[in-house]
């Protein structure tokens, strides 16, 4: 957790009564500022010049942080080191921290390191299989490259899907569990990872920021400048009109019910995306059910170049070549026609 | 077919018969669904433009535009499929069952009638470009005397003809990839999505700029051309595109004194071509 958060415990300062009320019946969602940390950070000009001169900004918007993922966590639980207000600056983040959550079904105080060690043997880990250091072991993302807190986008599920909190199925959990905080968090917190919390055009963004950067791909050797090619086909042309029912990265390249932090190389003979396995990636039954493992050999990362695929190259080429020679010609004879028509008895032999 | 008037008189004007009812509802058809499936098309192939979102957003946007597509899509391979039997219908009604009857009907008979088919290229035409090319060049004053279908439209013909095939059939695979790839490999699905594409934009670019011109835009026709609607062409049009099939109407109306010289704007120093008729 980057940022620091919370709100000043505003309703203490209330009237007693509409304490009362809040705590009774509808206690809205709240973050614990214990720390203060608010005191200064609810400021939105709150920031400073670095070593490297850029601004960095500290401000923490309330209502954002409240309604993020982390909104229950204060913000001593991700920033460690700081101890005394006001504090010196802050270390980065360590997302890998065991925070004051316990997590219910094994009573363990909460970790992310579970996704990290699925990292660890992925793709994108900074080791290679006999533990040594990749070469360009920085390019390899970290939690923070990914995830930026993004803001809960639960599903309402009552006569038809569409966002936001459905208040017959809230009805339905009140009937076990008593306290409305509690209800809203995990109706959020359910409803979020029943479905991906980005649509495919952000998830493509996000893997754009590596996987389209020429530096990043000539380093790794990669073939493709992966999200522009993604963007080319219809996938991440209805994608980009935020269709949310295509493919994205990661549909094809994760195995199906693992993390996508288990994403794998092609060339692993257990990943998704290897030869062997990738007809099964089509024809899943939520995309193109009965489809032959000849529609896998579709090329996804095809790109209009000469090196990368030659054959693909050649065929456009014939298509320009043909709407050119077409047009231009013709578009000729317009021009020429129209300065003809100026000059109607204009004759080049008569001037003789 | 039809039995109406090569030549109408109305209001002093003279005009001639070109297309059918039949011919011109099919056009009427071809145009509907060549622009919807351009308007709902070409977001998806410039999708990252500024204009591809409100485009697309007029037909419903990602959800409901390919849906457009797909109809306006069949509509037009169903009216190719009509076009193709009608025209089969045609040439064997009015051509080949008088041969047939005759007991005429032999390869070199069969062959001869699909080759002076009045929308087959043929020598003229390739004259004709030649004198068009000398005369927008200033080279002569004299246009190419057009026959009843001139290069122009047998391009306008042939053009979507093709093109019709080859989107169509690249689109029926993009439409049922699951099913084509049973057959074809998944690569061809690549071939199709560019063919499908790149071909469009050709038609499109071809039909919006060079058939538009020729039948809306050029100045003797500007603001709008309406022989695709009454199916009858004003004599001035007549003159300038037809003039080798107007003179020989003109003639089959007995009204070879109001023949007009071939050139409407510089009429007045073509008289010898009028005398000469």
């Amino acid at each position: 957790m980057k940022e620091f958060a919370s709100r000043i415990t505003a309703f203490l300062s209330m009237p007693i009564f509409s304490f009362a009320v809040l705590i009774l019946f509808s206690t809205p969602l709240f973050a614990a500022d214990i720390g203060n940390c608010l005191l200064c950070h609810k400021y939105p000009g709150i920031s400073r010049v670095n070593e490297n001169g850029q601004l960095k900004l500290f401000y923490v918007n309330e209502d954002i942080y409240n309604n993020s993922v982390h909104a229950k966590i204060k913000c001593e639980g991700c920033h460690t080191d700081i101890k005394k207000i006001p504090h010196d600056p802050a270390a980065k983040v360590d997302c890998l921290v065991e925070c004051h959550i316990v997590e219910p079904s094994t009573e363990k105080k909460f970790s992310h390191n579970d996704a990290n060690l699925f990292l660890s043997k992925s793709v994108h880990s900074t080791t290679d299989d006999k533990g040594n250091k990749k070469q360009f072991a920085e390019d390899m993302p970290t939690c923070k490259d990914c995830h930026d807190n993004p803001l809960y986008r639960p599903l309402s599920f009552f006569k038809k899907v569409r966002y936001g909190i459905s208040d017959a199925s809230l009805g339905r959990c009140r009937v076990c569990h008593k306290k409305d905080e509690f209800i809203y968090r995990f109706y959020n917190h359910i409803t979020t990872r029943l479905h991906k919390s980005r649509n495919p055009l952000n998830i493509a963004e996000v893997c754009a920021r590596c996987h389209d950067d020429p530096q990043v791909i000539a380093r790794h050797n990669l073939s493709t400048k992966a999200v522009f090619s993604y963007g080319e086909t219809f996938h991440g042309k209805a994608a980009s009109f935020l269709d949310e029912r295509v493919p994205d990265c990661l549909d094809c390249h994760v195995n199906r019910g693992e993390s996508v932090h288990q994403m794998l190389s092609h060339e692993n003979q257990k990943a998704s995306t290897h030869e062997a396995n990738r007809g099964t990636i089509c024809s899943n039954i939520d995309c193109h059910p009965g489809a032959s493992p000849k529609l896998a050999t579709y090329k996804v990362h095809a790109e209009f170049n000469l090196d990368q695929s030659p054959v693909q190259y050649y065929f456009t080429l014939f298509f320009i070549v043909l709407t050119g020679g077409t047009l231009l010609p013709l578009m000729g004879i317009i021009f020429l026609d129209c300065l003809r028509k100026f000059f109607p008895d204009a004759e080049i032999k008569r001037r003789k | 077919m039809e039995k109406v008037p090569l030549l109408k008189i109305k209001d002093g004007k003279k005009y001639f018969y070109r297309f059918t009812l039949n011919q011109r509802v099919q056009h009427i058809i071809l145009a509907w669904s060549v622009v919807t499936l351009v308007l709902t098309g070409m977001p998806l192939k410039f999708h990252d433009t500024s204009w591809a979102p409100y485009l697309y957003a007029l037909f419903g946007g990602i959800k409901a535009a390919p849906v457009v597509h797909k109809v306006a899509g069949s509509v037009l391979l169903l009216l190719f499929i009509f076009h193709v039997i009608y025209l089969a219908y045609i040439i064997w009604k009015q051509q080949m069952l008088p041969l047939k009857k005759a007991g005429e009907l032999t390869f070199g008979s069969i062959l001869k009638v699909l080759v002076t088919q009045p929308l087959v290229p043929n020598l003229k035409d390739a004259k004709d470009i030649r004198d068009l090319l000398k005369y927008l060049l200033f080279f002569t004053n004299k246009r190419p005397e057009g026959d009843k279908f001139t290069w122009k439209e047998k391009f306008d013909y042939w053009a979507p003809f093709w093109g019709m095939v080859i989107i169509g059939l690249s689109g029926l695979v993009l439409w049922n990839k699951e099913l084509a790839t049973q057959i074809i490999p998944g690569e061809a699905i690549n071939f199709s999505l560019i063919a499908h594409s790149d071909e469009a934009l050709l038609a499109a670019l071809f039909l919006f700029i060079w058939h538009w011109y020729n039948v809306h835009f050029s100045m003797s026709v500007f603001p709008m051309g309406t022989v695709f609607i009454t199916g009858y062409l004003p004599e001035e049009l007549m003159v300038e595109e037809h003039y080798e099939y107007y003179v020989q109407v003109m003639k089959e109306a007995g009204l070879e004194h109001e023949i007009l010289p071939p050139h409407g704007a510089h009429a007045e120093k073509s008289h010898e071509g009028r005398q000469a008729l």
